[in-house]
């Protein structure tokens, strides 16, 4: 495993070295760890979510653990509401926060079992201006066909790093949120209420699968 | 060059949605007083909605009978290799439209590379049903008429629900239109009375679309609290994505950069939320 570790370091050291060319030191910096932190998060979720012979449960539990520690969840959640979070109660906001973790983790959970053997491949890295960088991938598939454009948005502060969007496809996860959810709370006369309902009845019928 | 029956479907199809814009309910415009509400109105672009819901049921009600069922069972039963054949005969035979709008786009590399793709794809590659080209690093991209209309300055309209055709604009559907009336196939098989080609082209081109696109619509609608507004949400950012050739992603609007208080940095919003 550490063998594995210094292998994929000294790769990414002279991707980076490779890639990064005349970019200023700093910038290059915090691209450099950007690009790692997604590196070592695939690496991670690989390695917790994949295998079959772990019991549902338990891959939950994993999958919940990493979503919290490596997604900005609230900041997440906070932005989908937009104009709405202001309006909601302090109760309202909390039960919000946890309805959508638990969306999340019921949405995503099982979708990384069908994801063995896939390989994912940093292909650039750009800094977007206001403290994030953009880590572009590529998933390829071990079935063939052409591989699955994915860029994560990283926000980057005191050396920590939390995933604030997920862009697949030129699709983000963020924004179709936020589409989806403000559509709910339009259809509820503008009421966050209306909108932890409807997330409560999904959770629900979600976890039943679980 | 006599098209008829191509022109005929098609003013059948436009006719049909003249009637469901006469019929159209609207969105209730929000209070103009109302700055937020004005924003979130113009983002949402979305005037017909209920009509527009309307047609969605329909067509998500068709899917599941029609287009899903065959769909699955050409996803499951075909072979990998056969799926893949028919995925490369159909790109093939959508080359000319590529071409032309590469070309009416100014992007000169991107219709050379179509070209050759064509002449590899249709002699080495057996007529298109083996993608040759792709092997020697001459990717396929698609295009359409619709992008060629967003790259000359034309905006999207309002949102649209297309019966049967699906989620477009203004922009799209016109698009959709001129491809169809301009491709050289479909114009000789519409001259020489073999309709029924071209109705098999669309249908098998429909199924293959469906059902590269199976699961990840099968999670969409499961996950989505309103599968409707994900859709629109989702054929917007694809049809941005195609337009900017795959370019835009560090220009969208995204949590945690912006500095009003909606959208603070991620970690304001994991202290403060908690404890406000």
């Amino acid at each position: 495993m550490s063998d594995r570790r210094s292998f994929l370091a000294g790769a990414l050291a002279s991707a980076t070295l490779f890639f990064a060319g005349p970019v200023a030191g700093q910038a290059a910096g915090i691209e450099e760890a950007a690009r790692k932190f997604i590196e070592s998060l695939a690496d991670k979720a690989i390695q917790a979510l994949t295998k079959q012979e772990v019991p549902r449960r338990e891959r939950i539990e994993r999958f919940r653990h990493l979503f919290n520690e490596n997604f900005a969840v609230a900041g997440i959640g906070r932005w989908i509401l937009g104009r709405y979070w202001r309006k909601a109660t302090a109760r309202q906001r909390d039960e919000y926060l946890a309805l959508f973790e638990d969306l999340m983790v019921a949405s995503y959970v099982d979708r990384f079992t069908e994801y063995a053997g896939e390989r994912l491949t940093i292909t650039k890295t750009v800094p977007t201006g206001d403290g994030a960088v953009i880590v572009f991938s590529e998933i390829i598939r071990p079935a063939g066909g052409p591989p699955i454009r994915v860029d994560w948005r990283v926000g980057v502060k005191d050396q920590t790093h939390k995933i604030v969007d997920v862009i697949v496809e030129g699709t983000s996860m963020s924004t179709t949120l936020r589409s989806d959810f403000g559509s709910i709370i339009r259809r509820n006369g503008g009421k966050v209420a209306g909108l932890i309902d409807v997330l409560r009845k999904k959770t629900e019928s979600l976890k039943k699968t679980l | 060059m006599t098209a008829f029956p191509t022109v005929a479907t098609l003013s059948r199809l436009g006719a049909t949605l003249i009637v469901a814009f006469m019929l159209a309910g609207c969105a209730a415009a929000p209070d103009p007083k109302d700055a937020d509400a004005v924003a979130e109105y113009e983002e949402v672009n979305d005037p017909a909605e209920p009509t527009n819901r309307a047609f969605f049921e329909i067509n998500l009600a068709l899917d599941k009978v029609i287009l899903k069922p065959i769909a699955f069972a050409y996803k499951e039963y075909l072979p990998d290799f056969v799926q893949s054949s028919i995925n490369s005969l159909l790109n093939n035979l959508r080359s000319p439209i590529i071409f032309f709008n590469d070309v009416l786009q100014g992007e000169f590399k991107r219709a050379g590379t179509t070209l050759l793709r064509f002449v590899i794809n249709s002699t080495i590659g057996i007529g298109g049903l083996h993608d040759q080209a792709a092997k020697w690093d001459l990717e396929y991209h698609n295009e359409d008429f619709g992008q060629t209309l967003a790259k000359w300055g034309m905006p999207e309209g309002p949102y649209v629900m297309l019966p049967i055709l699906g989620p477009s604009n203004p922009r799209d559907a016109v698009g959709l239109a001129v491809d169809f009336l301009l491709d050289p196939l479909n114009l000789w098989l519409a001259n020489t009375n073999r309709d029924e080609f071209i109705f098999a082209r669309t249908g098998l081109r429909a199924v293959d679309q469906r059902a590269r696109h199976y699961d990840a619509l099968q999670d969409m609608e499961e996950s989505s609290l309103d599968f409707y507004a994900a859709i629109r949400s989702l054929y917007r950012q694809r049809r941005a994505d195609e337009i900017n050739q795959g370019k835009g992603s560090a220009n969208m609007p995204a949590p945690g950069l912006s500095k009003n208080s909606i959208s603070p940095t991620p970690w304001d919003g994991e202290e403060a939320s908690r404890d406000e």
